[in-house]
């Protein structure tokens, strides 16, 4: 799955947009788990709300376009995406379950509605039995189908909206911050039950989008740091625990090692201030009223990509860094 | 790279300072076409019962200065009533009333069910249980039949009184409310750190857990105010209003009880009813485009 | 099952409670009167010149025996309970020998045959309003709705006038009072059908008007409410169809309707008191407002008692339904898990 150039922006009253998301792009192959990290604001859950093809205004998507399977469509325009792409194609895992279900229908009623969207013919009974199949598949109990939502714990009731999810075998789950309501206990089960359906191969690419990187460096093989609505860096997940190049992955990582679980949550170590007001974002490199490492060009200037597809980062600071090392490399 | 930092953080202000500005004027931005309205019809009609009598110096609304239902005139502006009684007059006078009943209705309604709500959400167990016992109870019983079972038990029945006896029977929506916004106050973080420091519980619910509520305690009022004054007009109509006065309800019940309407005499009811309406319209829009603002997820629409 | 009988126990034993308050407030309100309520009413029969002293005496002794005011308070309430029990709410001020349940069972029917179609077309029509507005923008939302927003904040008795005033005074489409053609008695013939049904339409639509606009507005806030909610987000995402995801949010939406009409039905006998006076309707308002006039307190105390039964059990059959209609409810109120 290739996404490209994606730009959703909010409406806000009379005022300017808030730009979420502007020009994000990103690729993921078969078998693969992609982390999108960043702090609440990134503009994370909204590139999830336009991967899963669930933009509603006040969220607008003005650009890109996804390909999947050979396949290429304009994102900007979500109600024309044909129906099986939602659910089949592409399923949302949402942040949370709690209320994610219809609170007056029985599971199983609504996984008659959701099989039934795609291939009306299917008997009811016969829905439910393939539900019912999966579960004890994923060692799951299936008395949960005949329970209302609120009957079933959070952990529980997270993890039946995963394979309500993954029913229809989707070709990408997106799963939007699907652990930040749980507790610890529930968060390992759900990423097991993630990892056992990438096993089984009922599901084969998962973007998993979270604040949490310890979380991700233990499910994810590639990830994305998000800054602003822009793309900070990419890498494969050691390269982005192991060695970060930005200067926000670095504090993002150093921050996140904190056992104290607010300061990991709500502040980045060394850096003062919040994300910036989206509607106005700061000219030049995003970052650079926060940045410890800023240049006098990074005000002025969008920072170059420094590196190759996979492994790169959108920084002046590692562009310069990059060409005094390679004019060390030159000279030596 | 010192000055860097520090072209930063004066940077950073900067922007601090730019988006409170855009905030506050984004306040007045959402003073929308509504909530002007409603504000100028609010002040229209107050200023119009408080310092109408005054400015044209008519004091007496229970003169009689004409004959039964004179047509609108040169003199009487909106004609006569069935007593003969100049309906301007009336009006300005019966809005004033109608407006102090709704005002000592709302302000018993809060008064009593700030009182009881934060009681019963702060102090919790059995003070809780059996306030909150109380109140379901009232407002089981519907509040139409206390009223005019009071109404009738009090003879004389001044304006003092009617707000009173409407106050009585209004506050328990606003104690129940009080109640869960008080329960869930109780445990913040600042409440803590004032009890702590030895603050009374007194003290306490004034300081620490009324301001949090003021915005609804607001809102209640707006809400109260206009059932006190709607409530004043039906119990009127039923021949229960205010003795030896004017009021909106008033001018209505000597309206029908003469028929007014049915004898074509549209400045008998007309100029009543237009007002309860507008005041009762006004009150509602106020209050809806108030929580517009106060509660931006309705914003989106 | 144990638990919802205690949840069962538990309501009855609350609502006898609330029951009995007001029964005692019935009872004893209209005593605390200054001096008694006969007193009041033999000095207003004397001055209207209707009686002379002599027989205002007889009147008043009368009165007090048939009332039994001159007996201790406990004993006055020992026999109003008892007098209540068998049906019996006692002897008219005003019509002398005529018991105050005959004329409550007279005006009633009226009543009822008033309240209870324009409830049920309004709550009909104000729903589908209010769902229709909160799905489509545009004119429905930008020009109907507003106007049934304004009619639902305009007290019900000054629509009700201004109805009178333009289709019955000025320009003469309908009858100006009444429920029925003054000429005739209530009888079972077709004039007298079509002559209570032209009676019917302007206080019918006064009363419907006014609940389309509440039961839309509130409808409407519900189904928005409802639209913004996580689970029609994920259905969407999963390509339920739409007509799915509208019956669920109308059936969520409805829950706290049907709560709604329960009660209005329940309370419907005071919800129309002033209309009924507004177009002199032959039911409880105008039984009530006459009553007043007459200083009529046993009359009064039957009328406010009904007014209290109804608003009771529909409080009561709300809050036992209420248990077994929702899930979320049912779950909180016997902890069904």
């Amino acid at each position: 799955m290739i996404i490209k150039n994606v730009r959703a922006y909010y409406a806000a009253g009379s005022g300017p947009e808030v730009k979420a998301v502007d020009g994000v792009s990103l690729a993921i192959r078969e078998g693969d788990v992609l982390g999108i990290a960043g702090e609440s604001g990134c503009g994370k859950s909204t590139l999830a709300a336009v991967m899963s093809l669930t933009a509603r205004p006040p969220l607008n998507v003005k650009g890109g376009e996804m390909s999947l399977n050979g396949k290429t469509f304009s994102l900007v325009e979500q109600a024309k995406f044909p129906r099986d792409w939602h659910g089949k194609m592409v399923a949302l895992l949402p942040q949370r379950a709690m209320n994610s279900l219809n609170p007056t229908a029985r599971v199983r009623d609504f996984v008659v509605d959701v099989v039934r969207a795609h291939d009306s013919t299917v008997r009811p009974r016969a829905a439910i039995e393939q539900a019912r199949e999966r579960l004890e598949q994923l060692s799951l109990p299936a008395r949960v189908l005949e329970s209302y939502p609120h009957q079933l714990s959070g952990g529980m009731r997270q993890r039946v909206v995963a394979v309500i999810s993954t029913l229809l075998n989707p070709q990408v789950l997106i799963a939007d911050e699907p652990t930040s309501a749980l507790d610890v206990s529930s968060q390992k089960q759900l990423v097991l039950l993630l990892k056992l359906l990438l096993e089984c191969r009922f599901i084969t690419r998962i973007v998993y989008i979270t604040h949490d990187l310890p979380m991700l460096s233990n499910i994810a093989n590639f990830i994305i740091v998000m800054y602003a609505g822009k793309v900070a860096e990419i890498g494969t997940t050691q390269q982005i625990v192991n060695e970060p190049r930005h200067p926000y992955t670095h504090a993002l990582i150093t921050s996140t090692l904190d056992p104290d679980l607010r300061v990991r949550e709500h502040q980045l170590e060394g850096i003062r201030g919040a994300p910036p007001d989206l509607r106005y974002p700061p000219t030049g490199c995003r970052f650079h009223p926060r940045c410890p490492r800023v240049m006098e060009i990074c005000s002025r200037e969008e920072p170059p990509i420094v590196g190759e597809e996979e492994r790169y980062a959108a920084c002046w600071w590692v562009f310069e860094q990059s060409k005094t090392a390679g004019g060390k490399e030159a000279q030596s | 790279m010192t000055v860097a930092t520090s072209e930063h953080a004066s940077f950073d202000s900067g922007s601090v300072f730019l988006t409170g500005l855009r905030k506050f004027f984004g306040i007045f931005g959402m003073i929308n076409r509504r909530l002007l309205f409603s504000g100028c019809m609010l002040v229209l009609v107050v200023g119009f019962g408080v310092l109408g009598p005054i400015i044209l110096g008519r004091d007496n609304p229970m003169k009689t200065v004409g004959g039964l239902y004179d047509p609108p005139s040169a003199t009487l502006w909106l004609g006569s009533d069935n007593f003969g009684r100049d309906v301007f007059t009336q009006l300005m006078h019966g809005t004033r009333t109608s407006l102090i009943i709704g005002v000592i209705a709302g302000l018993e309604a809060i008064l009593i069910g700030l009182l009881i709500g934060t009681m019963a959400g702060y102090l919790g167990g059995i003070v809780e249980e059996v306030l909150m016992a109380f109140t379901n109870v009232v407002i089981t019983i519907p509040s139409i039949v206390i009223l005019i079972l009071l109404s009738i038990a009090i003879s004389t029945r001044s304006i003092f009184a009617m707000g009173l006896i409407i106050g009585l029977t209004s506050w328990p929506w606003t104690a129940r409310a009080v109640r869960a916004q008080t329960s869930s106050l109780r445990t913040r973080e600042h409440v803590d750190i004032a009890r702590l420091s030895g603050a009374g519980t007194l003290s306490l619910i004034i300081w620490e857990i009324l301001p949090y509520m003021l915005s609804y305690v607001v809102m209640a009022f707006v809400l109260q105010l206009n059932t006190g004054i709607l409530q004043e007009a039906a119990l009127s109509m039923l021949g229960l209003g205010p003795s030896n006065t004017i009021s909106l309800g008033q001018m209505l019940h000597w309206a029908l009880l003469w028929e007014s309407v049915r004898t074509g005499a549209w400045w008998g009811f007309v100029p009543p009813a237009l007002f309860l309406t507008l005041i009762a319209f006004s009150l509602l829009l106020l209050q809806a485009s108030v929580d517009e603002i106060l509660n931006p997820r309705l914003r989106k629409r | 099952m144990t638990r919802f009988h205690s949840y069962l126990m538990n309501k009855i034993l609350w609502f006898a409670l609330a029951f009995c308050i007001a029964l005692t407030l019935n009872f004893l309100l209209p005593r605390l009167i200054p001096g008694n309520p006969v007193d009041v009413i033999v000095s207003e029969m004397t001055t209207g010149g209707a009686l002379s002293s002599e027989a205002a005496k007889g009147v008043y002794t009368a009165y007090i025996a048939e009332f039994g005011l001159d007996k201790p308070m406990h004993e006055q309430f020992l026999r109003y309970m008892g007098n209540l029990a068998r049906g019996d709410l006692g002897i008219s001020f005003a019509r002398s020998p005529a018991r105050v349940q005959t004329l409550i069972a007279q005006a009633l029917p009226w009543t009822i045959a008033l309240q209870l179609p324009a409830i049920l077309t309004g709550w009909t029509l104000g729903n589908l309003l209010g769902v229709l507005t909160a799905y489509r923008k545009g004119v429905l939302d930008r020009g109907v709705f507003p106007i049934f927003m304004f009619i639902s904040s305009m007290p019900y008795y000054c629509l009700a006038i201004i109805l009178l005033y333009l289709f019955a005074v000025h320009f003469t489409i309908f009858p100006v009072a009444g429920g029925y053609s003054f000429a005739m008695t209530p009888a079972p013939t077709w004039e007298f059908f079509r002559s209570a049904a032209e009676h019917y339409v302007l206080p019918f639509s006064s009363l419907v008007l006014i609940f389309i606009g509440g039961q839309s507005v509130g409808m409407r806030a519900m189904s928005i409410y409802e639209l913004d909610a996580d689970y029609v987000r994920y259905s969407r995402s999963l390509g339920v169809a739409d007509n799915r995801i509208i019956a669920y949010i109308f059936r969520n939406a409805m829950l706290p309707q049907i709560t709604g009409l329960a009660l209005a039905i329940g309370s419907m006998v005071s919800g129309a008191l002033i209309t009924e006076i507004v177009f002199s309707y032959p039911g409880i308002g105008s039984l009530l407002f006459g009553s007043i006039r007459q200083n009529d307190y046993p009359v009064i105390q039957g009328i406010t008692l009904l007014i209290m039964i109804g608003v009771l059990i529909a409080n009561f059959l709300v809050d036992i339904a209420y248990g077994f209609i929702d899930p979320r409810i049912r779950a909180r109120t016997i902890g069904e898990r």
